[in-house]
């Protein structure tokens, strides 16, 4: 079995099963006049149906397959790379407000570069310096964008 | 048809007045480069450029974000042919033979190949939606909230079936689209749902914060979890020794072209992702009816043609359904819904009688907007190609900040950021999980209008579900929906018999 998939499946089954849940909280009426809740139930149960045949059916694929599968090579892809860029964009979402735009946007580019290991840190400090001045003059002073402030009021 | 001429004259005045010139132009320009970088495509860009359009009329906005719809396809093909890289799904095709005719130094041809049968394709697409488009709005007239459900039941179920993956996995996606769809307020009672006391929430899930999550944010993300050596992947931009075609390859093109721009447009009538079955089928068909079909994949420029063609004409078909019956049956034009109504625009039947400005001036910018991709694609083709000089590391970060900064400017809310980067990390997962993005997005956006014409169907029945089966139409496209579903179990059988039978 698809280790990825199956966990999908069960990600989405149990997404159903919350939605059912939190749909019964609503009013459900009847097909007739339909409540608030009604919709989303029978979507919620649906999605249930659908997950439920989908794992079931990588179930009895698996079986089959049982004993002919190859070991699947595990990606060579870099998680922690990725979790520190997602990190850095979740940090400047939350900072967005204080720090302003111009800001922002600088040690925003600043992390994903370094992130990313561009090696030379005068290119680094150049390109976030330069992008965040260009996009500050092209949204804030030429397209009039109200981008947040920040305390350093630009 | 007099009248249709006549109409689409008057939307010439309107497409070439100076300020949608310039919209026209900027679209096609951004379009190309959108569909020349990998990292995005035409869904995300189209939502990110939505803001940028707030501040003019909606038929220069939606002339603009067309444009890149159109000006995408054209890009996409450039790094298709000269990198083997492809911009945009509905490109992957235009690799096989392209690619192999820049190896050979006949980049030149291939390229000009691509943009001469697209300007035609597109020209003749855009002859088939002025024709078309009037009286399928006036039949559309007569549906009802049971045609309409019946209707987009049916676009869920074919575009899940065509979007290359497990049937039940597209099914489940465009469920969980449907789902966040009901987030914020009941479109009949106007009572508050899964809102869990956000005032955010009460206006629904923004779709663009969707878009740009699933095909932006989640697209960059993949590419940061490459492996290293493929960040630093040089791009080696082949010379242009000769750019026209000879008048040999133009009279081998010329069939092909034509029966892409055939196949395209019929492809694009129906729901799906109607660019990329398309092109498919387009190559097919050239390689079973060519008189040499060993040349296909060794450099043939029927492959170009056809494809491409196919594709552009595509691209304008699924503008009937978007603007006829206000249902896109594929995400870009889907996007396209949720700025028309940004603009206060409502797409439907009544969308020519009372926005006829917008109608044939969007049409007929497109004409115009084909015949610059010609102009800008054939001389410029060096530069946007040395667009991909720029390396992935530089160019990813720079991406995530203008994602970032487009999706503040749509409701001046750092809470669509906060959802974009939940849609950016769902899609990376669903990525890596190999689950399709384009259903969720599609169900995103028709959710609410299924929901209403479910409910009201019902109501008019009394609750009573033979409304939708008692309705020709209605009955008619779920008779399709059932084939469709059932397709996939009749060709498994079919297959197990054969092999039984050997």
């Amino acid at each position: 079995m698809n280790r990825d998939e199956a966990l999908g499946g069960v990600v989405l089954f149990f997404f159903g099963v919350v939605t059912v849940l939190l749909s019964l909280r609503m009013p459900i009426g009847t097909f007739r006049a339909a409540g608030t809740g009604l919709f989303p139930l029978c979507l919620g149960i649906l999605l249930m149906v659908l997950s439920a045949a989908f794992l079931w059916g990588l179930r009895s694929k698996a079986k089959k397959d049982k004993g002919s599968r190859e070991a699947r090579p595990e990606e060579a892809g870099s998680t922690g790379q990725m979790i520190f860029f997602l990190g850095a964009m979740v940090l400047a979402t939350a900072f967005f407000n204080t720090l302003g735009y111009p800001l922002t946007s600088f040690l925003l580019l600043l992390a994903l570069l370094r992130i990313l290991r561009v090696r030379s840190w005068k290119v680094t400090l150049a390109l976030s310096f330069l992008t965040a001045v260009a996009s500050y003059f092209l949204f804030v002073q030429w397209l009039q964008i109200p981008l947040p402030k920040g305390f350093l009021g630009l | 048809m007099f009248e249709s001429i006549q109409h689409l004259l008057s939307g010439f005045t309107i497409a070439t007045t100076a300020q949608n010139l310039l919209y026209c132009l900027v679209g096609a320009i951004v379009g190309t480069i959108i569909g020349v970088l990998p990292g995005i495509g035409p869904i995300a860009g189209i939502a990110l450029l939505i803001p940028a359009t707030f501040g003019v009329n909606a038929t220069s906005a939606i002339i603009m974000l067309a444009g890149i719809y159109y000006g995408a396809m054209y890009g996409g093909s450039t790094t298709s042919i000269l990198l083997n890289v492809p911009g945009e799904t509905a490109s992957v095709i235009t690799c096989i033979d392209g690619y192999q005719m820049a190896q050979k130094g006949r980049a030149g041809p291939a390229l000009a190949i691509c943009a001469i049968g697209s300007f035609i394709a597109g020209s003749l697409g855009i002859l088939g939606l002025v024709f078309l488009a009037p009286p399928l709005a006036e039949a559309a007239l007569a549906f009802g909230p049971p045609e309409y459900f019946s209707l987009m039941v049916f676009g869920f179920i074919v575009l899940s079936n065509v979007t290359g993956g497990s049937l039940l996995k597209s099914l489940m996606m465009a469920v969980v689209g449907l789902i966040i769809g009901t987030i914020g307020l009941d479109p009949v009672t106007g009572d508050a749902r899964f809102t869990f006391g956000s005032v955010s929430l009460l206006g629904g899930i923004e779709f663009v914060a969707v878009a740009i999550g699933l095909f932006g944010i989640g697209e960059v993300l993949i590419n940061v979890h490459q492996p290293q050596e493929l960040l630093d992947q040089k791009v080696l931009v082949p010379r242009l020794r000769e750019l026209y075609p000879s008048l040999q390859d133009l009279r081998r093109s010329i069939g092909a072209i034509l029966r892409g721009t055939g196949i395209g447009f019929g492809v694009g009538l129906v729901p799906g992702p109607a660019p990329v079955i398309a092109t498919y089928a387009s190559y097919m068909t050239e390689r079973r009816i060519s008189k040499h079909p060993e040349m296909f994949g060794k450099g043939a420029i029927e492959g170009v043609a056809g494809p491409e063609s196919a594709n552009n004409s595509a691209c304008q078909a699924a503008f009937i359904p978007l603007f006829v019956l206000g249902i896109p049956f594929a995400p870009p034009t889907a996007i396209l819904l949720g700025a028309l109504l940004i603009h206060g625009v409502t797409p439907g039947p009544m969308l020519i009688g009372q926005h006829p400005e917008l109608f044939w001036g969007v049409i007929a910018s497109m004409y115009i907007g084909n015949f610059i991709l010609l102009v800008l694609n054939l001389p410029f083709v060096p530069l946007f190609a040395n667009i991909l000089r720029i390396p992935k590391r530089m160019l990813l970060p720079l991406i995530i900040l203008f994602c970032i900064t487009g999706m503040f400017t749509v409701n001046n809310s750092v809470f669509d950021i906060w959802m974009m980067l939940v849609f950016g990390a769902l899609g990376f997962l669903m990525r890596k999980w190999a689950y399709e993005g384009a259903p969720l997005l599609l169900a995103l956006v028709l959710g609410p209008k299924l929901e209403v014409a479910f409910r009201q169907s019902l109501m008019i029945s009394h609750g009573d579900f033979g409304i939708f089966f008692g309705r020709p139409v209605s009955l008619a496209f779920l008779a399709g929906t059932i084939v469709f579903l059932l397709f996939p179990l009749v060709r498994l059988a079919f297959q197990k018999r054969k092999k039984g039978g050997e």
